[in-house]
C-alpha cells in the first residue's frame, strides 16, 4: 500500500511539473464544451437536456488525453523497468497510477462542472451530482489506465486509446448521462443507473487490478 | 546431435490424451474439412432458396434469415474462442494460442459484420429502415468494433511480439466480459423508451418444421465454415511465424 | 557459498532461443565480466536475472532465494544497472533517489539519498532537473540509484557508458570493486576487465562458452540436464 502512496505523490509530483498533459486535457474539455453549446444552440434553445451528454463525452476524451500518456512516459525513459524491478506487488503501482490518473481528472472535471455551471446556468456542483461523477470517473479511469500500458509501445497510441477504450465505455457513459440527467430532476428511465455506475467501477478496477500484472509480465 | 527442447509437451493423463486425439483429428482436417464445409453450404444454400417455404408475411426477404442467424451464433462463438484462447496465451505463454486468437477474432468480425449486413438488408422492407437503435442491433455492432479495434491493435505490433500478444490477450479478455455489461446497459437504455415498431420474428409463432430444418442445416454450415476458417487463419499464422523464426536461426547461425 | 546459480536457463523469443542452456555459478563476493559479441545473450541473462523477463525453461538462485520462490525478497538482494539510467527526467536527483527509497521500504531513505549522492558527486545538483545533467550524471546517478536499498548483488548491463575517467574511477571503487558485493556485469571494454573482474563468463550465442577465473564456474551440461528434468532435451 505505501509502494501506491509512493508512486502516487510521484505522478502527481510530475503532473505538476510537467502541466501539458493534465492541461491539454483542461484545454479540450473546455473547448470541448464550449463547441457543444455554439453547435448545440443553434438547433434549440433549451441546451440543457444536452448538458450531461456533452459533460460526459467531454469526460471521457479528456480522460483518454490525460491517461494516454501516463506508462508511455515511463516506457520511453526506462523508469517501467524500474519500477517492475521493484520488491512491490504489481497491483501497487497500477493502483498508484490509477489515483494519480484519478487526482488529475477530478480536477479537470471540476473546472469544466463550474464552467458549464456559469454558462449554462445549471447548478452543477451538488453532492449527489459530484459523487456520480467521482464514480464513473474511477470506473473510466482504471480501464483506460490498463489500456494504456497497452499502446505504450506502440507508434500510434493517441489514435489507438480512444478506439480501444470507448466501446469498452458505452455501458459507463450510458450510464453516466441518466445519473446526471437524474440529479438535473430531468426524466432519465427509471433503471437504476447509479448502481451500473458502481457496478462497472468495482468491476473495471477488480479487473484490471488483476489482469495489469499479467500483462507486464515479460 | 541437434537437441530440440519443447515446453509444451502433453505429458500423460487425461488432458494428454484428450490433446492426442485432437491432435490425430487435427493432422486429417485438411481432408475432412473443406469437402464437409462444401456440402453443408451447398445444403444451406439450396435450403435457404429452394427448399424453404416462402415466408407469408414477409415475403422473400425472410429467407435471410437462414444467414443471418447462423452467422449471429458462429460470431458468438468465435468471440468465446478468442476469450479461451487470450486467457491461454496470458497462462502458457504459448503464440500458438495467439495465432488462434487472431484467427477466430477476424472470422468473428467477419460474421458480426456479414450478420449486420443481413440485418439491415431484411430490416429495410419490414421495420422500414436499415438501422434502428434497438438493443440488440445496437449491442451486436459494438461487438463488432470491440473485435475491430482487438484486430486494428494487434496488427499494430509484429506477429511474433509476446508482450504486443499478451497486451492484446488482455484487451480481449476484458472486452469479452464487457459484452454482459453492455447488453444489460443498452437494454435498459433502449426499452425502457418508445420505440419504432421493432418485430423481429414474432415469438408467438412457432417456425414451421420445414425452416427449422434448413436453419439447423444453415447454423451446421456456418459452423463449420467457421471451424475451418479459424483453422485455416491459425495455420497460415503458425507457418509465418515459423518462417520469421527460421530465418532467424539462420540468421544467428550465420553469425550475426 | 554462492550468490547468483543459473540452471539451464534457457529463454525463447519467438521460437528462437536467446539463451539456450545457460548454467553457471558465481561465487559471494566474486567480480564476474559478461562478455560476448552482440545478440549473445548479455542483456537477455540479465534480465532474466534481475525478474524483468522469465526465462522459458531453466531457473536460477540468488543468494538462497529461489526465482520462484520469494520474488520481492530477491529483488530487494540485487540492484541493476540497465542499458536506459531508468531516471525520472523531471525529477530532481534528489526526489528520484527518495522514490526508489520509498518504493524499496527503504526506512532511512533520506539520509542513504544524501550519502549516495555525496559518493558519486551529485550532491551538490541535488535540486537540478535531471534531464539538465550530462550523459555521464546520468549514469552516476543511476550507479546510486541501483545502490540505493543496499543490494547484494549487483547486475550492471554496460557500467561505463558515458563516464569519464572519473566517472569510470567511481564506478570502480564504488561497484565493481566494492568489497562484499557480487557483481555481474555485461561489458564490452575487454581492456579494463583485468582491472576489476575476478573472472569472466563468455556468451556465445546464448550457451556459456566457457568460465575462467576465480569465482565463478560453469557445470557439465549433461549433469545439469539429468538434474533438471524439465529442461530434458528430446533428441531429434
Amino acid at each position: 500500500m505505501s509502494s501506491s502512496w509512493a508512486v502516487l505523490e510521484k505522478d502527481l509530483r510530475l503532473l505538476w511539473r510537467h502541466r501539458t498533459g493534465w492541461l491539454s486535457a483542461l484545454t479540450f474539455a473546455t473547448i470541448s464544451v464550449l463547441t457543444y453549446s455554439f453547435a448545440f444552440d443553434l438547433v434549440t434553445a433549451e441546451v440543457k437536456p444536452l448538458l450531461p451528454g456533452v459533460l460526459w463525452v467531454t469526460f471521457l476524451f479528456a480522460g483518454t488525453i490525460a491517461c494516454s500518456r501516463s506508462f508511455a512516459d515511463e516506457v520511453e525513459q526506462g523508469t517501467f523497468d524500474a519500477l517492475l524491478l521493484a520488491p512491490v506487488p504489481r497491483t501497487a503501482l497500477y493502483v498508484g497510477k490509477v489515483l494519480a490518473n484519478c487526482v488529475a481528472l477530478l480536477a479537470v472535471e471540476v473546472a469544466v462542472m463550474l464552467l458549464a455551471t456559469i454558462l449554462f446556468n445549471v447548478p452543477l456542483l451538488t453532492p449527489a451530482l459530484v459523487l456520480s461523477v467521482a464514480v464513473g470517473t474511477v470506473g473510466y479511469v482504471s480501464l483506460t489506465t490498463l489500456l494504456s500500458t497497452l499502446g505504450a509501445h506502440v507508434r500510434a497510441r493517441e489514435v489507438l486509446l480512444p478506439v480501444l477504450s470507448l466501446p469498452l465505455l458505452v455501458p459507463l457513459l450510458i450510464a453516466g448521462v441518466r445519473s446526471t440527467s437524474a440529479a438535473l430532476d430531468m426524466p432519465n428511465g427509471d433503471a437504476p443507473w447509479t448502481l451500473l455506475l458502481v457496478v462497472f467501477a468495482i468491476w473495471s478496477i477488480l479487473g484490471s487490478a488483476l489482469l495489469f500484472p499479467l500483462a507486464v509480465e515479460r | 546431435m541437434t537437441t530440440i527442447t519443447r515446453p509444451t509437451a502433453n505429458s500423460g493423463g487425461m488432458l494428454g490424451s484428450l490433446g492426442r486425439l485432437i491432435a490425430k483429428l487435427y493432422e486429417w482436417h485438411w481432408y475432412v474439412l473443406p469437402p464437409v464445409v462444401g456440402i453443408a453450404m451447398m445444403a444451406m444454400i439450396v435450403g435457404a432458396v429452394v427448399v424453404a417455404p416462402r415466408e407469408a408475411v414477409e415475403g422473400q426477404v425472410q429467407r435471410l434469415m437462414y444467414i443471418h442467424v447462423p452467422s449471429a451464433i458462429a460470431a458468438y462463438m468465435a468471440f468465446g474462442v478468442v476469450f479461451v484462447c487470450s486467457l491461454m496465451v496470458l497462462w502458457k505463454r504459448d503464440m500458438r494460442y495467439d495465432a488462434v486468437a487472431r484467427g477466430a477474432a477476424t472470422v468473428g468480425v467477419l460474421f458480426t459484420a456479414l450478420m449486420l449486413a443481413t440485418g439491415a438488408l431484411w430490416g429495410r422492407p419490414i421495420w422500414g429502415t436499415f438501422w434502428a437503435w434497438d438493443a440488440r442491433l445496437t449491442s451486436s455492432l459494438l461487438l463488432f468494433l470491440l473485435y475491430a479495434a482487438y484486430l486494428l491493435a494487434r496488427s499494430l505490433a509484429d506477429e511474433l511480439d509476446e508482450q504486443a500478444a499478451r497486451y492484446s490477450a488482455v484487451y480481449a479478455i476484458v472486452a469479452y466480459l464487457d459484452v454482459p455489461i453492455i447488453q444489460m446497459s443498452v437494454r435498459w437504455w433502449r426499452t425502457l423508451h418508445p420505440q419504432p415498431i421493432v418485430m423481429r420474428l414474432p415469438g408467438d409463432q412457432q417456425l414451421p418444421t420445414s425452416m427449422l430444418l434448413v436453419l439447423y442445416a444453415g447454423m451446421i454450415g456456418i459452423l463449420l465454415l467457421t471451424t475451418w476458417l479459424i483453422v485455416l487463419r491459425s495455420e497460415t499464422e503458425r507457418i509465418g511465424a515459423r518462417a520469421t523464426a527460421l530465418r532467424a536461426t539462420l540468421d544467428r547461425a550465420e553469425g550475426n | 557459498m554462492t550468490a547468483i546459480e543459473a540452471r539451464s536457463l534457457t529463454k525463447q523469443f519467438s521460437g528462437v532461443p536467446v539463451l539456450d542452456r545457460v548454467t553457471f555459478a558465481v561465487e559471494d563476493g566474486a567480480k564476474i565480466a559478461l562478455i560476448g559479441a552482440n545478440g549473445a545473450g548479455k542483456s537477455t541473462l540479465l534480465s532474466v536475472l534481475s525478474t524483468l523477463a522469465l526465462a522459458s525453461s531453466g531457473t536460477f538462485q540468488v543468494g538462497d532465494i529461489e526465482a520462484d520462490g520469494d520474488t520481492a525478497a530477491l529483488r530487494r538482494k540485487i540492484g541493476v544497472l540497465a542499458h536506459s539510467p531508468m531516471l525520472y527526467e523531471e525529477l530532481t536527483p534528489l526526489e528520484n533517489l527518495r522514490f526508489f527509497a520509498k518504493l524499496y521500504g527503504v526506512t532511512d531513505g533520506a539520509e542513504r539519498a544524501q550519502v549516495l549522492l555525496e559518493r558519486v558527486g551529485l550532491w551538490r545538483r541535488r535540486d537540478e532537473a535531471t534531464h539538465v545533467l550530462s550523459r555521464g550524471m546520468h549514469q552516476r546517478l543511476a550507479i546510486a540509484r541501483a545502490l540505493i536499498h543496499r543490494p547484494s548483488v549487483l547486475l550492471l548491463d554496460e557500467p561505463e557508458t558515458g563516464l569519464d575517467q572519473d566517472g569510470l574511477a567511481l564506478l570502480d571503487e564504488e561497484v565493481l570493486r566494492a568489497p562484499g558485493m557480487t557483481v555481474l556485469a555485461a561489458t564490452h571494454m575487454l581492456d579494463r576487465i583485468e582491472a576489476w573482474a575476478d573472472g569472466r563468463i563468455t556468451l556465445v550465442r546464448g550457451r556459456v562458452a566457457t568460465a575462467e577465473g576465480t569465482g565463478v564456474r560453469t557445470a557439465v551440461l549433461e549433469a545439469v540436464q539429468a538434474a533438471a528434468p524439465a529442461a530434458q532435451a528430446v533428441t531429434s
